[in-house]
This record gives C-alpha cells, structure tokens and sequence, in this order.
C-alpha cells in the first residue's frame, strides 16, 4: 500500500465512523441536545456533512449536554483576545508566503537557467 | 433566530446580500472568462479545463479575501456592519467556488493516471524539502478542508450546540485556510505568472487582509474596550454620565466576562456583552423598545432579564448593579441567563 492510499485508507475510515454517528445523532440525538430540534426535521440533512467532519467533537457535545455538564456561563465569554494573535501571525505568514513565492520564481527578477527541481515521484504512477 | 430549526433563515435583506454576491461572483467569471483572459494568462491557447479552473481559484481567492476584510472593516467603521449581517452565506458560496475549482483541478491535472485521480493528487509530488517546486497542492487541499468545515458547520444549530467560542473558535480556522491559500498561489500560480495584473491583485488583497487585521487590532487594543479586568465583587464601570441615554458601556472582569451596561430612560441595567446567538458585542447596539439589537445579526434581547422577545427562546445573563455616588458599579458573579434585575433610577439613586 502507498501512502497515498494509506491516507484515503484513514479519510474513508473518518467518513465511516461520521456516518455510524450521523445516524444516531440525527435520528434521536439532536431532540435530546436542544430543543428547537423537536419536531423539525427538514433541516437535519444539512446537518450531515458537518456531523461526517467533526464527529468526535460531535460525540464530546452530545455526552456533555446528555448528562447535563454544560456549564451555561462559557457560552458567554468570547475570545476575542486570540484575535490579536491572528492579527499578528496571519501578517507575518502572508508577507513570509509571498516574499518567498517571489523568491524562487525562476523568472524574476531575472531569468535563470531551467533546473530539475526533484527526481520523478513514486513508482505507483 | 431560534423557535425551530429551518434549513435556511431567508428574509429580505439576506435575499439582497446573496443576490448581490451572486451577481458579483458571476459577473467576476465572466470577466475573467471572456472580457479579460489575458489576466490569467489565458494569452496562450488552454483547455476549458485549466481555463474554468484559473477563473474559478481567482474567484474564491478574491471572495476569501472579501470575508477576510469585512470583520476588521466592521470593527474599525461601523458603516461596513450590514456587510457582517449575512457573511456565513458568503463563506458558503465560496466554499463552493473552491469545490469548483478543485473539481476542474483534479479532472484535468490527475485524471489520466494510471491510479485513483485521488491517490496521483497525493503523490504526484512529494518535494516537502524544497521550496521552489514545493507540492502547492497540499496547501490549497488544507484550505479546502477548512472551508468545508466552516460551510459545514455554518447553521444555526452548530452554533448552540457547540457553545458560541468552540464554534468561533473552529471558526477562526478561516485564518489558516487564507493563509494557506495565499501559500498555494505564491508557491503555484505566481511561479508561472506571466502578465503581472494577477499578481497585483493577488498581493493587493492579501496584503489588504494583513494591513486591516493588524490595524483593527490595534485600533482595538489602543480605543477598544480593555478597560483592564477588575477583581473586587462589585467592580466600577464609570460614572453614569459617561452613558447615552439608549446606549451602553462595555467592561471586563477578571474572569473575561464582558458586561454591558445601558441606560434607557433615566434607569441602568447590566447584562452580559456577549450575544447568544455569536457572542457579538451586544454592548455596541442602541436600545428601541426596551430591546437592544445586537449589530452582528439584529438578534434583539430585553436589557432588564436578558431574553430575547417571544417566541424567540435566545437568553444571556443579567448582573447586578448599584450607583456609588454618580459612579455605576456591578456585581461581577452573573445571574443565570434570563434573570429579570430590576433598572436601577439614577435620579433615586444618586440621591
């Protein structure tokens, strides 16, 4: 097995395991986590998607507001200081990203002589 | 807003908002298809294929790039907030705009190898140790991901279910996708870039998004509300004076709590700053009726026990408050979201 395929080996394991979580929860779950879910129904598909990508913390949510652990105070405090390091980070990254995309061009700021970048990949193709 | 849940929440203005970006999003590929190629290169003769896929990455790059300068914007001017109203419908078209784009992508570039089109997008290069020549492609798959996670999780019920700050914290994953995204144009596209009008626009918008997210935190950090978090049980908030009638003042507490406090009529009552719905500064909202409506979403609440108006169910907590001469003071321990506290009449009060 290539690692290609080991790695859709897990992404098609991590769709599986959101589907056997998707149904219980979207089934029955979602009455007993909120109650502005009773009774509607139509719009649980678009639920699935999301359910399919973050199921674990899907399952985190649903034992902690099934056993009534919710502590209703978080829900009221932001975050909002993690912003200033976004705002700090998020700009260095994108100058560093295309400071160095600029860099390597091979043509610019002068044209260069072509080089081979890599040997040829993996066998499997 | 709450009551049931629906598939999506439509109403005159949303109508408007995703009209609007519709027409943007398809008057964009129009001029990039066929009013301008020449700015994505397209001098050359291409194949559909790369042509709808360069038109498609240009479009989602320049959407993200949209949504990234609408929070600062709104932060730093008031008259940019009906652009934050409807914002999750944006993330979510673009996000199909991305799909697109790898859909064009993948059916041309990975195709016609000998092996799942899935499996040759992992291994067709796997130079990690280089940077010229660096496999792009993983960037531009990390940033998909995060978008299909935002778009994923964008309704309502995500929001409730997770808390609002798990749910704007996976949000803010919308950070690293740009990030990543910028990476996967300046170590893709921009290396074969001939005709620099993309490249202008590129480094316009992402230098754009850096600049304003770096001022608006500034902006906040030196005019903002870090009145500083205060310990004692009952903690100054300023002195009533200082409040509009109709509007409010916002300070921290040493635990991060952020309170509200208005003034509606010659009477001051304090709830919790953080919205319900996205925890949105409630504080910066005016009063009509009794009722503050929070500037992110309009979700509205009444200030004397923190609950949204019927049949709605959206609660926040209330506090205690006092007057200490002309000074309003508030209880930092917060009563339980939906307590009704009595307004407290500066005239009786500071008397």
């Amino acid at each position: 097995m290539t690692q290609a395929e080991f790695i859709l080996r897990i992404v098609q394991g991590w769709g599986i395991l959101g589907t056997m979580v998707a149904i219980p929860f979207l089934t029955f779950g979602v009455d007993q986590v909120d109650e502005d879910a009773r009774g509607a129904y139509v719009f649980r598909p678009l639920l699935v998607p999301g359910v399919l990508l973050i199921w674990p913390l899907v399952l985190w949510r649903w034992y902690v507001l099934g056993n009534g652990r919710d502590e209703w105070s978080a829900r009221y405090r932001p975050r909002r200081r993690t912003h200033y390091a976004f705002a700090i980070l998020m700009p260095v990254c994108i100058v560093g990203f295309i400071g160095t995309g600029l860099m390597v061009r091979q043509t610019w700021p002068a044209d260069r002589a072509p080089v081979q970048l890599s040997q040829p990949g993996e066998p499997a193709q | 807003m709450s009551v049931k849940y629906i598939p999506v929440q439509w109403n005159r203005n949303k109508w408007l908002y995703d009209g609007v970006m519709l027409a943007g999003v398809v008057a964009f590929l129009y001029l990039f298809l066929y009013v301008s190629p020449e700015l994505l290169s397209h001098e050359f003769p291409i194949n559909p294929q790369i042509h709808n896929a360069r038109a498609f990455g240009a479009c989602a790059f320049v959407m993200l790039t949209v949504i990234l300068c609408i929070g600062p914007l709104a932060r730093i001017d008031r008259r940019f907030l009906p652009l934050l109203y409807n914002r999750r419908h944006f993330g979510v078209m673009t996000t199909f705009v991305a799909i697109s784009h790898a859909g064009y992508i993948l059916n041309w570039y990975f195709t016609f190898s000998f092996s799942n089109k899935y499996e040759a997008l992992l291994f067709a290069n796997t130079s990690y140790g280089q940077l010229a020549g660096f496999p792009f492609e993983i960037l531009g798959i990390f940033a998909l991901i995060c978008l299909l996670i935002l778009a994923a999780t964008s309704h309502d019920f995500w929001m409730k279910f997770l808390t609002p700050p798990v749910w704007k914290r996976m949000h803010a994953l919308v950070y690293f996708a740009y990030v990543a995204v910028v990476g996967h144009v300046s170590l893709g596209i921009l290396q074969d870039q001939q005709n620099h009008a993309f490249t202008v626009i590129f480094m316009g918008g992402a230098i754009a998004v850096a600049g304003l997210h770096a001022w608006a935190a500034y902006c906040d950090w030196r005019y903002g509300d870090r009145a500083g978090a205060q310990n004692a049980n009952w903690v100054t908030v300023c002195d009533h004076t200082d409040i509009r009638d109709g509007f409010a003042k916002i300070t921290i507490l040493q635990n991060g709590d952020r309170v509200a406090v208005f003034k509606m009529g010659g009477k001051l009552s304090a709830i919790s700053n953080a919205c319900a719905h996205q925890n949105g500064p409630l504080g910066e909202g005016k009063i009509i009726d009794c009722l503050v409506t929070c500037p992110w979403h309009g979700f509205q609440y009444d200030v004397t026990n923190g609950r949204s108006p019927a049949p709605f169910t959206e609660m926040v907590p209330t506090y205690n408050i006092r007057l200490h001469g002309t000074f309003v003071q508030v209880d930092s321990d917060a009563n339980p979201p939906g307590t009704y506290v009595e307004p407290v009449a500066i005239q009786k009060a500071a008397t």
